[in-house]
């Protein structure tokens, strides 16, 4: 199974190129929300999405129907065909299938129909701001606009969604139902999200600092990444340039807290080792460690046992790394932004660093690459995801030769 | 499908009763579930009426200290689980728990959790907000909190695909069993009813509600003008067949194929869901007619139209010797009313009998299939062909044979 497209649409780069460019150069995109009223709220930062007009990349009647979750997951899906050379103009294609992982979908418009609805009494609010609200409505919409007419579906396991949506898709082409698979997900922020999280307070005021003794929490972030899948032997009949391959996945739940992980770092140990398993790959292999890394103190200390757990002795000499440092925490698809991420760390060989990252706290103790991306040879890589309701997913990636 | 995965356990909590016996007593006499809604005010809604779960005491399956941190999505769920693995005489423990995966689909899952704590937000601001409510706020809450009461550590995950997301979740559980990422795997839907659902619902237009002839769930008839709402969790246990037979269990009967595809966006959108039943009936070996139909029919206009047209087209010669019907009629249409569908698929396969489709007084020339109406038929049946619709273009089919 072989990743042939690439798409990006992230508050450190509007496609794939400048969001590498931001990887290694280690540039944040965390500035204060404009999206919605913060004031109130603890902290006020975000990895928001600036300079974006949308009306840039669609008609007026398009967007009356699209949430800005769905024309981050358009955008970056579009970048990501003629990424992969795919051609898609005009006709239907039962070939390809969409299989995303989504957040809080259409919650950012819902959420103004709701507040319309408790602040101004009779006045009816606008219904079509109901209509993204299903999370698998941004599905629906790239199939829709790409006409992709393969299987469909969206997975919606909170911060983990994306990554698993790129494993099922690899089964879904083995087992032989679709061809080509666009998967990965798109997220926008949303103030419910943004104030539940603050209301939890598992947010840093500053912004996220992974790994590092002071961290005090996560910095939210919105945006899309899309891959697309294929089967080598396809992949190579058409000619098309292979960025990776993709080795496997493990999916798993936890069983043990809705919002807390095992303590002990056991389920996410065992997570990692039966991706490596599937993927035929022993710990030795590991060349980076794409971290779910929230910059919650728990969180980054848990992943950090799980790694040691998992690699063994090995675990000190990979190196692991947050992008979510740069990116923020984009919930729905930072699992499908890292693994963009990792993919691109696979192909230009270079480590992106936890940016922010300083003061070492002696329960992370491996090497969590800070401040500055590093210039390295990676041929196998593993991204973690893990979420509300104990969801945890790893997969795994390697160059392809 | 290369690796038997068969039915073995099913667990309801739904309008027209709450466990197995109960359900499969409702399904046989065409019961009804849908009843005027006395939880919030509907005064200002046209519609009235929805299929609430009621007689559900959450106490029978969590306990008390834990039943105020659920939401009822999971409340739900959790209930459905426990009375799914009791029927599939299943076990969970520290040996097995990792085999044992779980894949739910849910439309809104929470939402009155959620709104619930929007409205804190927008009402009363940040510092009151009631940070409780939060964490179930995520589409996954159910999944998560029944992975969590029953110690379910093997493969996990919550899927959406508008009206077709049951389906979606019962097909990647066969995905992955197939794929040996678990032995067995709870699946099935989930979705409660709501003030807010209900107000959505009205604004979107999309409601039955009494223009003269009554408010009800009647699909295929004529007089049919839009849905009414339901709720419920339906979970079935599916496990590769190897494993059921090792435990000596008795399946209820066995997936024989499945699709799930995206429409073309073309003019015809009932050839996408042609193209889902036959890519289904691939798996099939020649000569294995379909004995029964689960339609989709919801009650709206369109999907109940493009459902006939679909089959006329899979089955041009016999599609008027092929019983069709729709549960929908008795336990109205959610997001992830498939599961109840499923559920319903089982007992059928067992007990051999049709369910109707109640409320059918018009016959609507549009809607020109073997209809069974409004009253159950006693026959074996050996063969099912389920299927899925949503007008958001998802088409799905699943086939059981017993």
């Amino acid at each position: 199974m072989v990743i042939t497209g690439l798409g990006a649409f992230t508050a450190i780069g509007k496609n794939v190129l400048q969001f590498h460019r931001s990887l290694e150069e280690g540039r944040a995109g965390i500035d204060e929300v404009t999206l919605f009223e913060v004031s109130k709220y603890p902290s006020k930062i975000a990895a928001q999405i600036r300079d974006y007009d949308p009306s840039d990349y669609f008609d007026r009647n398009e967007l009356r129907r699209l949430s800005r979750t769905d024309q981050f997951a358009i955008i970056a899906s579009r970048e990501a065909l003629r990424n992969a050379g795919i051609e898609v103009n005009g006709g239907a294609h039962p070939e390809i299938g969409v299989f995303l992982g989504a957040g809080a979908g259409g919650m950012f418009s819902a959420e103004q129909y709701h507040r319309d609805l408790l602040l101004k009494g009779r006045e009816r609010p606008r219904p079509s701001l109901l209509v993204p609200f299903l999370p698998s409505y941004s599905t629906d919409a790239v199939a829709r606009r790409f006409r992709l007419c393969g299987p469909k579906g969206t997975i919606t396991t909170a911060c983990s969604s994306s990554a698993t949506s790129i494993g099922y898709s690899a089964d879904l082409i083995k087992r032989g139902y679709a061809d080509v698979m666009i998967c990965g997900g798109s997220d926008a922020m949303s103030e419910l999200t943004f104030g539940g999280f603050n209301a939890l307070r598992v947010v840093d005021t500053a912004p996220c600092k992974p790994f590092d003794a002071r961290r005090m929490g996560m910095t939210l972030g919105e945006g899309a990444g899309i891959l697309v899948l294929e089967e080598l032997n396809r992949a190579r009949a058409r000619g098309a340039s292979i960025h990776a391959e993709f080795l496997g996945y493990c999916t798993i739940g936890e069983a043990y807290h809705m919002t807390a992980p095992e303590p002990s770092g056991t389920e996410q140990s065992r997570t990692m080792r039966e991706a490596m398993r599937e993927a035929h790959i022993g710990p030795d292999e590991v060349d980076y460690i794409s971290a779910h890394g929230t910059g919650t103190p728990i969180n980054d200390r848990v992943e950090t046992l799980a790694i040691k757990d998992a690699l063994g002795e090995r675990a000190y000499s990979v190196p692991v790394s947050s992008i979510k440092s740069m990116v923020g925490h984009c919930l729905g698809s930072a699992g499908a932004i890292e693994a963009t991420a990792a993919v691109l760390s696979i192909t230009r060989d270079f480590i992106p660093p936890t940016v922010n990252y300083r003061e070492r706290d002696e329960a992370c103790d491996l090497d969590y690459v800070p401040g500055q991306s590093r210039r390295q040879r990676v041929e196998t890589v593993l991204s973690n995801s893990f979420a509300f309701g104990g969801n945890c997913t790893t997969i795994v990636m390697r160059k392809y030769e | 499908m290369n690796e038997g995965i068969v039915i073995t356990g099913i667990g309801v909590v739904s309008s027209i009763g709450i466990g197995r016996d109960q359900f499969c007593r409702g399904l046989r006499k065409g019961a009804d579930g849908i009843s005027k809604i006395n939880n919030f005010d509907t005064s200002p809604f046209r519609a009235k009426k929805g299929g609430r779960v009621t007689g559900f005491n959450a106490r029978e399956f969590i306990s008390v200290s834990k039943i105020r941190k659920l939401d009822r999505a999971s409340q739900l769920a959790i209930a459905a689980s426990r009375l799914a693995l009791e029927d599939g005489e299943l076990t969970i423990n520290h040996s097995n728990s990792s085999e044992i995966g779980i894949i739910l689909g849910s439309g809104f899952c929470g939402l009155a959790n959620s709104e619930a704590f929007h409205r804190g937000q927008v009402l009363r601001g940040f510092l009151e907000m009631n940070p409780m409510l939060f964490p179930n706020t995520v589409p996954n809450a159910a999944t998560g909190n029944v992975s969590i009461e029953l110690g379910i550590k093997g493969v996990n995950s919550t899927v959406v695909q508008s009206y077709c997301t049951a389906e979606t979740a019962v097909i990647m559980a066969c995905d992955l069993l197939v794929e040996g990422r678990a032995e067995a795997i709870l699946t099935g839907g989930v979705d409660e009813l709501s003030e807010i659902l209900f107000r959505a619902y009205t604004a979107l237009n999309l409601l039955s509600h009494d223009r003269g002839d009554g408010e009800m769930s009647r699909p295929y008839d004529l007089k049919r003008n839009g849905i009414v709402l339901g709720e419920g969790a339906a979970i079935i246990v599916l496990e590769r067949e190897g494993h059921a037979l090792s435990r000596g269990i008795r399946p209820y009967g066995r997936i024989l194929g499945y699709s799930i595809v995206g429409g073309s966006h073309d003019d015809s959108p009932w050839g996408d869901m042609e193209r889902a039943i036959k890519l289904a009936m691939e798996g099939i070996h020649g000569g294995r007619k379909i004995d029964y139909i689960s339609g989709a029919g919801n009650s709206s206009k369109r999907v109940d139209e493009m459902e006939a047209r679909a089959i006329k087209g899979a089955f041009p010669s016999d599609y008027q010797a092929i019983p069709i019907s729709s549960v929908k009629s008795m336990i109205g249409e959610s997001i992830a009313s498939g599961g109840m569908r499923m559920a319903a698929n089982a007992i059928i396969l067992q007990e051999g009998f049709i369910p109707p489709t109640i409320h059918y007084q018009t016959p609507d020339p549009r809607c020109d299939l073997n209809y069974v109406v409004n009253r159950s038929v006693e026959r074996e049946v050996n063969t099912i062909l389920h299927n899925g619709i949503s007008p958001d273009g998802t088409y799905a089919s699943i086939l059981l044979g017993r």
